[in-house]
């Protein structure tokens, strides 16, 4: 790793309490809970927002270096997810958990997608629009939004009693489970495998 | 998939070097550049160690490979 990576990346992780403390104190200045705010807490949130912007471009940085840098994603993410390849039985179960755990990642994946695409409503109609004298509804559908633009069309004057409509929880939160996912299922392969 | 072979069975007496030459796992895995784990594993018969690690421990030993690893008596 080159030094100026190693030392940015030590800015990165040592300045993330202080990202978070910053943060902190801009919320509370900008709603309004230092009442009598002087010059000097407007100068502080000031740069607050600097070392924030600071602090987000050299996490877009090391983010793009950890893509295209083969030696530095090596070093790094081996350190976050806890491999060890010491010798040959080590590289070998590594070999082995991995393998496991882009299955199953894909396997998670596949039903996340499946999850994402199937809509269910069920609903009740007014008298008036009931066929053959039965008002429930169930309308099912796929949908493959590649825009993430999510329509919901309801029947006019329908009561609404169960709608599902894709994942009901944000993209950003997806990415993070399987972030999460990831770690965990491989050193969880890594222990059986270890153990067996 | 594909037909699947007989398995042999490798069976080593690495313990009994060991021992002779009045080595703990952990001293005979710093000689050989391994972990303690992998020599635990090599001697419980869980791995089996590659051409290059068995002959590396042979050369250790100055022992002939053979007397080290062999194919276990059942399996022949």
């Amino acid at each position: 790793m080159k030094r100026l990576d190693s030392t940015l990346l030590k800015v990165f992780g040592y300045g993330l309490p202080g990202v978070i403390v910053f943060a902190v104190f801009s919320y509370f200045y900008r709603s309004g809970f230092f009442e009598a705010a002087s010059g000097r807490l407007g100068l502080l949130n000031a740069l607050s927002g600097l070392v924030l912007a600071l602090w987000m471009t050299l996490s877009l940085y090391l983010s793009v270096k950890l893509i295209v840098s083969g030696t530095f994603r090596d070093q790094v993410i081996a350190r976050l997810t806890f491999i060890r390849e010491r010798d040959e039985r080590e590289a070998i179960l590594t070999g082995k958990a991995a393998r496991t755990t882009f299955l199953t990642s894909l396997a998670l994946l596949i039903f996340l997608f499946c999850l994402s695409c199937f809509h269910v409503s069920i609903y009740q109609v007014p008298p008036e629009m009931a066929v053959d004298g039965k008002t429930g509804t169930v309308s099912l559908g796929l949908a493959f939004d590649i825009l993430g633009n999510h329509r919901k069309e309801a029947m006019a004057g329908a009561r609404d009693i169960f709608s599902y409509s894709g994942l009901p929880v944000s993209s950003t939160v997806v990415i993070l489970f399987l972030i999460v996912w990831q770690i965990i299922s491989y050193n969880y392969s890594m222990w059986r495998l270890t153990r067996s | 998939m594909s037909k699947s072979t007989p398995q042999l069975m490798i069976v080593n007496r690495l313990h009994v070097f060991r021992a002779e030459h009045r080595l703990t796992q952990e001293q005979l895995a710093k000689e050989i550049g391994v972990t303690r784990a992998t020599i635990v594993a090599i001697e419980k018969g869980n791995y089996n160690p590659s051409l290059e690690l068995a002959f590396r421990i042979a050369r250790f030993f100055s022992a002939d490979i053979n007397t080290i690893f062999s194919i276990g008596e059942d399996e022949k």
